[in-house]
C-alpha cells in the first residue's frame, strides 16, 4: 500500500526553472512517476519541453536527483524528508 | 584516403619559408585527425627538454576529415604545443571557419617552428607562404586584429590572433579565431614567443568525401537531431546553466575551493543571467546547436556585452567571490581582449585573495592586491595580468609558479594540476573527475576526461570500486580523444544514439576506409597514450598525476577523497591502461595498440627510450 507524500518540494534548475518561473514547485505523490505527474498539472508551463503530457513523465534530457542521486525511475519511492531535484541529465559542459 | 589532403604545412619563421609535407593515411587511419593529428605532429617536432617558449617549440593547427564536410559542429580547429603552463602536452580546440580556411589550402596541418625576428604576420594563401611585419598590430585585441588583417588583405583570408597577453608572455595566454578561443594551457604565449602576432590563412578547394550522398544523408539526420533533448540545455540556456546546480550540490568552487558553495550563487546563475542579462545567441562555424549566449551589463555604467561559459562565469564569479553579474561580465570581455584563458586567470586572481585574506605578502603595494569579493580589485588585476605590469607580471606566471616565487605556504592553497589550474568541478564529492583530473595529460581538464558525467549520472554507484571508477575514467578521456581529434563538438554527445558507431559510420563515408565502433574506441586509447607518451618524453613522472593537498584532507568524511585513495585509483587507472606501475607505458604497449607503427611511418624518434 503506498502512502502520499504531500508537500514534496521539487527545486527547479535550467529550462525547467526558466519555464516555471520558479525556483521550486511543491507537489503530492509518493514516487517520482507521480511527482512528474503532478509537476506537469502545477505547471502547465513544463508540458512538452520537460514533462511529456501524455506520458506524464520526464522527456528525455531530464532526470531527477534524489537524496543527491541521480535516477529516472519512476518507481523511485518517496520519503517525507527527500530531497527532490529537478535537473538536465545533461552534465556539465 | 579521401576526406584529407595528406600532407601538411611546415613553416620555419626563422628562415621564412614553408615545405610542404607528405603525411602517411595511417596516421588519419590510426589518429583520426583534430588533436590525434597535432599530438602527432607536435611530438615529431619536439625534441625532449624543449623550453617552450623557445624556438625549438613547434605550434601546431591541425583539421580532421570531418572539417568542411557539413556534419555540424565539426568546423574545429586543434591546436598542439608544449605547453608554457604545464611543461607537458598543451592541446586546445576551438570552433572557427580557419579550420575550413585551413583545409581548402590543401593541406591538413599546419606546423610553426623557429621564431621570427620581428613582430610577425604569417600568411598562408593556399601554397603560398609569406611573412609580413606586425609591429602596427601590437597592443591591439584579438578582434581587432583580425579586423586590421582582413582589412589589409581581404575578406577572403580568416585570421588566428593573439592579444596583449600573448605579446606579454602571460602563460595562459589564448589564440583567438572569430572570437572563439584555444584558451587552455597557454598557446597564445608560444605563438607570442614567436613574435607571431596573426595568422592569415585562404585556400581553395576542400578534398573530396568517399561517399557524397552518404555524408550529406548522414550530416542532415545528425543536424536534425542536434536540436533535440540532448542539446537542450545547450541551446536554451548554455552551460552558465551549470552554476545553481552545482551550487545546491555543493560543487560549486567558491573563493578558491575553500568552499563548494557560494551563498550570492543565485545572483549570477544561469537562470538569472538568462532573464536579466542575455541579448542573443550565436553559433559557431558550421554548428547548428548554438550554445554561446550573449549577455549585456544592466548596471547604468558603461555597458560591455559579451560571450559567456559556465567555467568562465565560475572562475570569475564565486571562486573569486565576486556577487555582481555585471562585474562578471565585465570581467570575461577582459579576458577575452585581452587574449587569455579564464579559467587559469580567475584561478590565479583567487590564488592571490587568499594569499592576501590570509595576511601573506606577495611583494606588491596594497592597492594592487586583489580581494575575495572585491569587483573592481578583479578587473584591475585582469589588466594587470594581461599587460605584466606591477602584480601581474607575478599572477601571468600562473598559481603554481606564482605560488613557488612567494612560497609562505601559498604553494598549499594553489589549485592546479601539472600547472594547470582546476576547472569549475569541486572534484572532493566526484570521485572519478577527481581521477580523471589527476592523471589527465593536459593537467586539470573536465574537456579532456569528463568523467564527471560518470559522477553525475546513476552509472556509477556512490561506492563503486577503484577499478570501475578507473575504467570509466579512461572510457570518459577515450571518447574526449575521438570527438577532438574527429573534431566534433562534446556538446553534440548525447545526440547520437550510439556514438562510436554512428561516428565509425561518418568517418567511413567521408574516408572510405572502412572503420567500426571498435575501431574507434582504440584509437582514442591510442591517443591518450600518445599523449602521455610524449609527456614521458618531456619528462613527466608519477609524482605529476596528483591533486591540490586542500582537495584530499578528507574534510571529516570517512569516506572522504583521501592522499591515500587517490593513490589507489591512480594505480587502478595505470592498470586499465596498461601501463606498468610507475605509469610508463611498457614498448610492447605500444605495439599492442597500434601506435608504434605509427611513428615507424614518419618519425625518426620511434626508438626513444620510454
Amino acid at each position: 500500500m503506498t502512502t502520499q507524500v504531500a508537500g514534496i518540494e521539487v527545486e527547479l534548475f535550467g529550462v525547467p526553472r526558466v519555464l516555471a518561473r520558479q525556483r521550486a514547485l511543491r507537489v503530492t505523490g509518493s514516487t517520482l512517476g507521480e511527482v512528474a505527474a503532478a509537476l506537469g498539472v502545477a505547471c502547465p508551463a513544463l508540458i512538452g519541453a520537460v514533462i511529456d503530457g501524455e506520458l506524464r513523465w520526464l522527456r528525455e534530457g531530464y532526470t531527477f536527483v534524489v537524496d543527491e542521486r541521480f535516477t529516472r525511475d519512476p518507481a523511485y519511492r518517496l520519503a517525507a524528508s527527500s530531497s527532490v531535484l529537478l535537473v538536465s541529465s545533461v552534465a556539465g559542459g | 584516403m579521401h576526406g584529407v589532403h595528406g600532407r601538411y604545412l611546415r613553416v620555419d619563421l626563422g628562415a621564412g619559408r614553408g615545405t610542404p609535407v607528405p603525411l602517411s593515411p595511417l596516421v588519419h587511419q590510426r589518429l583520426l585527425g583534430g588533436i590525434g593529428l597535432a599530438s602527432y605532429l607536435l611530438d615529431r617536432y619536439c625534441p625532449p627538454g624543449a623550453d617552450p617558449l623557445g624556438p625549438d617549440n613547434p605550434l601546431v593547427f591541425a583539421t580532421s576529415p570531418f572539417v568542411g564536410t557539413g556534419i555540424t559542429t565539426a568546423s574545429k580547429i586543434a591546436v598542439a604545443t608544449k605547453s608554457p603552463q604545464t611543461g607537458v602536452i598543451g592541446d586546445s580546440l576551438s570552433s572557427s571557419y580557419l579550420a575550413l580556411a585551413l583545409k581548402r589550402t590543401g593541406c591538413d596541418a599546419l606546423v610553426i617552428t623557429g621564431q621570427a625576428p620581428r613582430p610577425t604576420l604569417l600568411v598562408v594563401d593556399g601554397d603560398r607562404v609569406a611573412l609580413r611585419p606586425a609591429a602596427a598590430l601590437l597592443g591591439l585585441d584579438p578582434v581587432a586584429t583580425a579586423a586590421a588583417v582582413r582589412a589589409e588583405l581581404g575578406a577572403g583570408f580568416r585570421v588566428a590572433a593573439i592579444g596583449v597577453a600573448g605579446e606579454r608572455g602571460v602563460r595562459y595566454a589564448a589564440i583567438s579565431n572569430d572570437g572563439r578561443l584555444a584558451g587552455r594551457t597557454g598557446p597564445g604565449a608560444v605563438m607570442g614567443s614567436k613574435h607571431l602576432k596573426a595568422i592569415a590563412v585562404r585556400g581553395g578547394a576542400l578534398p573530396s568525401v568517399a561517399d557524397p550522398a552518404g555524408v550529406a544523408a548522414a550530416a542532415r539526420d545528425l543536424a536534425a537531431r542536434s536540436l533535440g533533448p540532448g542539446s537542450a540545455k545547450y541551446r536554451e540556456i548554455g552551460t552558465a546553466a551549470n552554476l545553481a546546480f552545482f551550487n545546491r550540490m555543493g560543487l560549486l568552487p567558491t573563493r578558491n575551493f575553500q568552499a563548494g558553495q557560494f551563498e550570492a550563487a543565485e545572483a549570477i546563475s544561469g537562470e538569472t543571467l538568462l532573464l536579466e542579462h542575455r541579448t542573443g545567441k550565436h553559433g559557431c562555424a558550421a554548428c547548428t546547436v548554438g550554445c554561446e549566449h550573449h549577455y549585456r551589463t544592466r548596471d547604468g555604467g558603461p555597458v560591455t556585452e559579451t560571450r559567456l561559459e559556465y567555467e568562465t562565469l565560475f572562475a570569475l564569479g564565486s571562486l573569486c567571490g565576486v556577487s555582481d553579474p555585471n562585474t562578471v561580465l565585465r570581467a570575461a570581455a577582459r579576458c577575452d581582449a585581452l587574449g587569455m584563458d579564464a579559467i587559469s586567470a580567475g584561478a590565479t586572481v583567487a590564488w592571490a585573495m587568499e594569499c592576501a585574506a590570509r595576511g601573506v605578502d606577495l611583494g606588491y603595494p596594497a592597492a594592487e592586491i586583489p580581494r575575495f569579493g572585491d569587483g573592481d580589485s578583479l578587473l584591475r588585476a585582469l589588466d594587470a595580468i594581461g599587460h605584466r605590469q606591477g602584480i601581474g607580471d607575478l599572477l601571468a606566471e600562473g598559481s603554481r609558479r606564482a605560488a613557488a616565487i612567494v612560497g609562505q605556504g601559498s604553494e598549499g592553497w594553489a589549485m592546479h594540476v601539472k600547472g594547470l589550474e582546476l576547472p569549475g568541478y569541486d572534484p572532493r564529492k566526484l570521485r572519478t573527475l577527481a581521477l580523471g583530473l589527476a592523471v589527465g595529460t593536459r593537467g586539470a581538464c573536465h574537456n579532456r576526461s569528463s568523467a564527471y558525467e560518470a559522477d553525475l549520472s546513476d552509472r556509477l554507484a556512490p561506492v563503486a570500486a577503484d577499478r570501475a571508477r578507473a575504467a570509466a575514467a579512461a572510457d570518459a578521456e577515450d571518447q574526449a580523444a575521438v570527438l577532438d581529434s574527429l573534431t566534433i563538438c562534446k556538446f553534440l554527445r548525447h545526440c547520437f544514439g550510439d556514438f562510436y558507431a554512428e561516428a565509425a559510420d561518418l568517418f567511413t563515408r567521408v574516408t572510405g576506409c572502412a572503420t567500426t565502433s571498435d575501431d574507434l574506441r582504440r584509437a582514442g586509447a591510442r591517443i591518450n597514450n600518445l599523449k602521455k607518451r610524449f609527456n614521458i618524453s618531456q619528462g613527466w613522472t608519477r609524482a605529476d598525476d596528483k591533486l591540490p593537498p586542500r582537495l584530499l584532507a578528507g574534510n571529516g568524511d570517512p569516506d572522504g577523497l583521501t592522499a591515500a585513495r587517490l593513490d589507489n585509483l591512480i594505480s587502478a587507472y595505470y592498470q586499465v591502461r596498461g601501463w606498468a606501475a610507475d605509469g610508463t607505458i611498457p614498448t610492447s604497449h605500444l605495439d599492442e595498440i597500434g601506435l608504434a607503427d605509427v611513428f615507424a611511418e614518419g618519425s625518426t624518434r620511434v626508438a626513444r627510450d620510454l
